[in-house]
């Protein structure tokens, strides 16, 4: 009875996760916006969709940690699908940076941002509604 | 049932992630019935704390270091791990587990709880901080929570009176006996597709449940505006570190006097009621009066601690260390690092225990190595009695003379530990990667009765220090200062003739060069123990028979006429540096498993020291 309601839910969530990016994809003309960008280039303010996560450089110590790494942003909830908006950023270059996700807050370094991949979310309704012109959806992002 | 009677009692572990008020609703449930030890061989505080059980059996709770995963990264949450697995030595596995989770970060601690789950352990959800829950319009179907999960879920309030009765309720031992007989779990280390999974469950049960983020309050987004704000937030981070140390400095002036003048009554009453003779001398010079000169920091370090406590309660100590991060970065250090590091200030000890929080080693290890450099308290007494000696109270702009010294201290530490960390960043080679992955939790205002309970924990520590180590110097040092008597028509003070004298005049060879007399020499001595035993150590040497704290009272007068400047600046140079505490060396060798650490330390501190008074000596004697 579990697994069937689980099932389900995951499902949607599933779907809702993929649909998202292809909407988008479909109502952008810019291809190039929609293929997924590291966390860490996201500005202050930007809200996006975890589309999963990956190795990067930076991790380097020949002893797995990168795998930890990973593992960990996992455990707090960086898994395909999950929203997530960045709050702070530090100067000069956004090292380190919060991100809230799943009702929770964090503060991830650059280099931990950076295996984050994500979809950027288009907060206004109408740039989905209708084809907006490049510049405007690239002045909302 | 019979089997069941002779099992007294129920052995609980409440676990769950940082920030979730386990803590807090550990306290709720055992109350000041807890004792704090580490476990075996390693040193992840082992908090433990009992409750009776309706039926009069004993719940004996223990309180698992906090953990986002079963997959650890510290040693903390590999100890979490162990324990539920029964792994460790002295702590059978537990017999019911206590999940603990925010209700308002739900999917962060059901992660966890379906983890737990799949242990096999009997086990119950305790869904904490309910109310704040409710206020922020997160709505979560419990009954359906506990259908999906098979766990009992309770409802608690961990900050509120009567806020556990419900969970108190359904962890009675009679519940629970017959679940005993249960298999021990059996781990096998979690792979990419497991995590996937739980992944999979926690979506699913989160939608079942009907739970939606927490809605964000617009005064805390415009708090974290500010206060994570590259430059606002340093401000504000720079202001609360002032208003702390100013705190510390005047909260504190007026306590310090009652224990201080309650320590010369006590002095004086002994000794108008004691004949005069050895025992007397002991007890006034050296019991009270030692004692004495260090209990008058009590008030000082209980201020500091209120106010880390207090703004760790308030959630506000992570964003200081969010904020650091990227400068304490450049010299190798962790923003992580920034909490060990300002409690420090307070006493290096604490500092190096929560060092432990540091996932990377080599960051811990550093951490730990620079702790000592933070001025701590201890040094309060010398610095103290030395710029009131000999630096005048003149006003520099729109400073005190004796204020700026004080400053100057406080940043010399600050820069060498930065300087000893950026060097030990470049001898490491290559770098492990340490993640910094920290959470900010929700602002909260602090919960006053875990305040006090903190407070009550470091009342102890500090006491227990006093009457133990510097107790007992004191009584070694006297007695090594008034044996052997002088010999019939000695024409020097006293305590020339004695072992310590002694002692002080082969040591002064050492010292010369950088300008301290023989009795900065005997006085250096038991100050190796505890940094603060050497104001009441001076005050022994110059043959004080004052009681109580008189001591630096009299002997600020007896130190400006017979010091020169470039001594007591060298001598000022010395605190700043030399590792004069046993405890800490004692803490780091704990804490590092070896003796090359505590070593090591000891010897570049040593080092620095005696370079820096050197330089000091020479530079203000040419000066002056």
């Amino acid at each position: 009875m579990q697994t069937a309601s689980v099932l389900k839910c995951e499902l949607i969530a599933f779907t809702f996760a993929v649909a998202k990016p292809i909407l988008r994809g479909v109502t952008s003309p810019d291809s190039n916006s929609n293929s997924p960008h590291p966390l860490a280039d996201l500005r202050r303010g930007e809200a996006a969709v975890v589309a999963g996560l990956a190795e990067v450089a930076g991790f380097e110590d020949g002893r797995g940690s990168g795998a930890v790494v990973l593992g960990r942003l996992r455990d707090l909830g960086f898994v395909a699908g999950a929203h997530c908006e960045v709050i702070a950023k530090m100067w000069p270059v956004g090292d380190p940076m919060v991100v809230r996700i799943g009702g929770s807050t964090f503060a991830l370094r650059r280099a931990e941002a950076a295996a984050v991949r994500v979809m950027r979310l288009v907060h206004k309704p109408a740039a989905h509604a209708q084809l907006a012109p490049r510049d405007t959806s690239a002045a909302l992002a | 049932m019979d089997a069941v009677v002779s099992t007294p009692s129920l052995r609980i572990a409440l676990i769950g992630v940082p920030n979730c008020g386990k803590t807090a609703l550990f306290n709720r449930l055992t109350g000041s019935r807890q004792k704090v030890a580490n476990y075996p061989g390693v040193t992840v505080e082992r908090r433990e704390g009992e409750r009776a059980a309706l039926d009069g059996r004993v719940l004996r709770i223990l309180d698992l270091p906090g953990t986002y995963s079963l997959s650890p990264t510290t040693l903390d949450e590999a100890i979490t791990r162990d324990v539920l697995l029964g792994r460790v030595a002295d702590a059978p596995a537990p017999e019911l587990v206590v999940c603990v989770v925010d209700a308002v970060h739900l999917p962060i601690g059901l992660r966890l709880a379906l983890e737990v789950k799949r242990l096999g352990l009997p086990m119950v959800l305790a869904l904490n901080r309910m109310d704040v829950a409710a206020k922020r319009g997160v709505h979560i179907d419990m009954a359906r929570l506990a259908t999906e999960l098979g766990v009992p879920v309770l409802p608690t309030i961990a900050v509120k009176r009567g806020g556990a009765d419900a969970l108190i309720e359904a962890i009675q031992p009679a519940r629970w006996e017959h679940h005993r007989s249960i298999a021990a779990p059996v781990w096998q280390d979690a792979t990419a597709e497991d995590a996937e999974q739980t992944q999979v469950d926690l979506r699913g049960l989160l939608a079942a449940v009907g739970y939606a983020a927490p809605k964000e309050s617009h005064w805390v987004a415009r708090f974290d505006a500010i206060l994570l704000h590259p430059v606002y937030g340093l401000l504000v981070l720079i202001a609360v570190m002032f208003v702390m140390f100013q705190a510390v400095f005047s909260w504190a002036e007026a306590p310090m006097d009652w224990i201080d003048g309650g320590m010369a009554w006590l002095g004086e009453f002994t000794a108008a009621h004691l004949p005069e003779g050895p025992l007397s001398s002991l007890l006034v010079n050296g019991i009270i009066g030692g004692a004495g000169a260090v209990l008058v920091f009590l008030p000082q370090i209980l201020i500091l601690f209120l106010f880390i406590l207090a703004l760790e309660d308030s959630g506000y100590l992570p964003r200081a260390a969010y904020l650091l991060d990227r400068m304490m970065g450049g010299v190798g250090l962790s923003g992580r690092a920034f909490i060990p590091l300002l409690s420090s200030f307070a006493c290096a000890i604490p500092g190096i225990m929560a060092a432990r929080t540091i996932p990377s080693w080599r960051d811990r290890l550093t951490t730990i190595m620079i702790a000592p450099l933070m001025t701590c308290s201890a040094r309060l007494p010398v610095y103290a009695l030395l710029i009131g000696a000999l630096i005048p109270a003149k006003a520099v702009g729109p400073f005190n003379l004796q204020g700026l010294v004080m400053f100057v201290l406080y940043v010399a530490g600050i820069v060498a530990a930065l300087v000893v960390a950026w060097v030990m960043k470049h001898f490491a080679g290559v770098r492990q990667y340490s993640p910094l992955m920290l959470e900010l939790p929700d602002y909260q205002w602090p919960h006053a009765g875990n305040l006090l309970l903190g407070l009550w924990e470091r009342v102890k520590i500090f006491l227990s220090r006093v009457g133990g180590i510097i107790l007992a110097l004191m009584i070694v040092l006297w007695f090594l200062s008034s044996y052997p008597a002088p010999p019939e028509g000695a024409i020097g003070p006293a305590i020339q003739y004695s072992f310590a004298g002694k002692l002080g005049a082969m040591l002064e060879y050492l010292f010369a060069p950088i300008g301290f007399n023989w009795q900065i020499s005997i006085a250096l001595v038991p100050g190796l123990a505890a940094r603060e035993v050497a104001v009441g150590a001076l005050g022994t040497v110059y043959s004080m028979s004052a009681a109580g704290d008189d001591v630096a009272g009299q002997l600020e007068p007896v130190i400006a006429a017979t010091w020169s400047l470039a001594t007591a600046c060298s001598l000022l140079a010395w605190y700043v540096f030399a590792p004069q505490c046993l405890s800490t060396l004692a803490v780091v060798k704990r804490e590092t498993n070896s003796w090359r650490y505590p070593l090591i330390m000891a010897g570049y501190l040593f080092a620095l020291a005696y370079v820096a008074s050197f330089i000091t000596y020479r530079v203000v004697g040419s000066l002056a």
